[in-house]
């Protein structure tokens, strides 16, 4: 493999561009976030006496958001915390290919692959 | 809605004293949630998961706009935690609540000792500079065990260039300090990640004394590149508590927000505030805490 290694300018656009995905990302999931929360507070929701578990259902999501269902906002909000680091490996992982230094962008493929065998598991698991 | 305010000042509180102690959300989230607000553990330690992500979000933004955190030395020990995290997410569903309970009060334990023996001010380590307007976490780092000298500029081994030599210790190394001892700081990591994913918390307890003692690698870029790693460990254990029906997104709602909120906060006037007195206060907190955890576990 190669061990090509970025200049520290190719390095330092990477980490600014890796950061910015972060910030927004990070400022939009609590625009998300607390959106539910005023919803959920709006219409009497107790967060610790409402029932079970809601399930996890990603395909019901839009419909929630269209509907102002506070569980809508706060699903997606936490599916956007979710996919924050996800997306930064990914970003990265691009960048260093860019660079043509496979050794790291195979280190970020295979991290992302860890995170997709833990969805699969999980996903088997409770089939 | 008085559940929903209690909760948020609770996040609120947890991510507060969390920035300001230099402790991850985690160590305080799961035991409000389980003997605060009688969550079961594993839905306290979902909770907790997502809380960790945000705040590894914002403070990881922060960590690589200053080029504090080492990118390339975090995703190669990130490989690692997150594979631990994905056997810890799975075990966690395999062991007894009771058994969980018990580790986290020895988690707790081994916290506040590493609290008691810290010599430091606890702001020794912060990044210079205030928060950019990216709501920035960063403000004290995390405990490190004062009982041998922490280096904030590695242990002296010269930097490789990576221009010239190719191997995977130059790549990962960083200006002014060479990494050391990979293969334990990759098994650290991984214990790292099975802590995690257990018990809800980042896990920078184990990976900072890793990446500082063992690894050789500067305080300031093991804290930060640390914070950087805790997001995808902690994705890799919380898309299992996700799709096995253990997060309550009324509980995270409230919690997350008011943690970020409270981190925002505390990473803000962190440089006013004297911790000293704080941190034995949290420390009697812990103690006492980790005292109710193990009454939990050996159903008293």
């Amino acid at each position: 493999m190669s061990a090509r290694v970025p200049s520290a300018d190719t390095a330092y656009a990477m980490e600014a561009a890796v950061a910015r995905l972060l910030v927004v990302g990070t400022w939009l999931a609590m625009g998300l976030v607390l959106v539910g929360v005023v919803l959920m507070l709006a219409s009497g929701v107790d967060p610790l006496a409402h029932g079970a578990v809601p399930p996890f259902r990603p395909a019901a999501i839009p419909g929630e958001l269209l509907a102002l269902d506070p569980a809508g906002f706060l699903w997606a909000g936490v599916v956007l915390i979710v996919a924050l680091p996800i997306g930064r490996v990914l970003v990265s992982g691009l960048g260093f290919l860019a660079a043509r230094d496979v050794r790291m962008a195979g280190i970020s493929l295979a991290v992302l692959v860890v995170v997709l065998v833990s969805v699969v598991a999980s996903v088997v698991i409770e089939a | 809605m008085i559940a929903g305010l209690v909760l948020l000042a609770g996040g609120a509180a947890a991510g507060l004293f969390g920035s300001l102690l230099g402790l991850g959300g985690g160590i305080l989230i799961v035991p409000l949630l389980n003997l605060g607000f009688g969550l079961p553990l594993r839905q306290a330690v979902a909770v907790s998961l997502v809380s960790v992500i945000v705040t590894s979000s914002a403070s990881a933004a922060v960590y690589l706009q200053r080029h504090v955190a080492n990118l390339r030395l975090g995703m190669s020990l990130e490989l690692f935690s997150a594979a631990g995290a994905f056997a810890g997410g799975l075990v966690a569903f395999l062991i007894d609540e009771q058994l969980l309970a018990g580790l986290f009060a020895a988690l707790m334990i081994w916290v506040a000792i590493s609290m008691a023996r810290r010599k430091d001010p606890p702001r020794a380590a912060v990044p210079a500079g205030g928060p950019s307007a990216s709501g920035s976490i960063p403000a004290a780092p995390e405990p490190v065990p004062a009982t041998r000298a922490a280096p904030e500029h590695g242990l002296g081994d010269a930097a490789p260039d990576p221009a010239v030599d190719g191997s995977l210790t130059a790549a990962i190394s960083g200006p002014g300090y060479r990494v050391r001892r990979i293969p334990m700081g990759m098994a650290g990591s991984a214990f790292a990640g099975v802590n995690s994913a257990l018990l809800g918390v980042g896990g920078g307890i184990v990976k900072v004394p890793v990446m500082n003692l063992v690894m050789g690698v500067p305080l300031r870029t093991s804290t930060a590149t640390s914070n950087m790693m805790m997001g995808i460990t902690a994705v890799a254990s919380a898309v299992i508590y996700l799709l096995r029906d253990e997060l309550d997104p009324y509980v995270a709602g409230p919690i997350v927000l008011g943690v970020f909120a409270g981190a925002t906060l505390g990473s803000r006037i962190a440089h006013r505030v004297d911790v000293r007195l704080l941190r034995w206060l949290f420390i009697v907190v812990l103690v006492y805490t980790a005292y109710q955890m193990i009454r939990k576990a050996l159903g008293l």
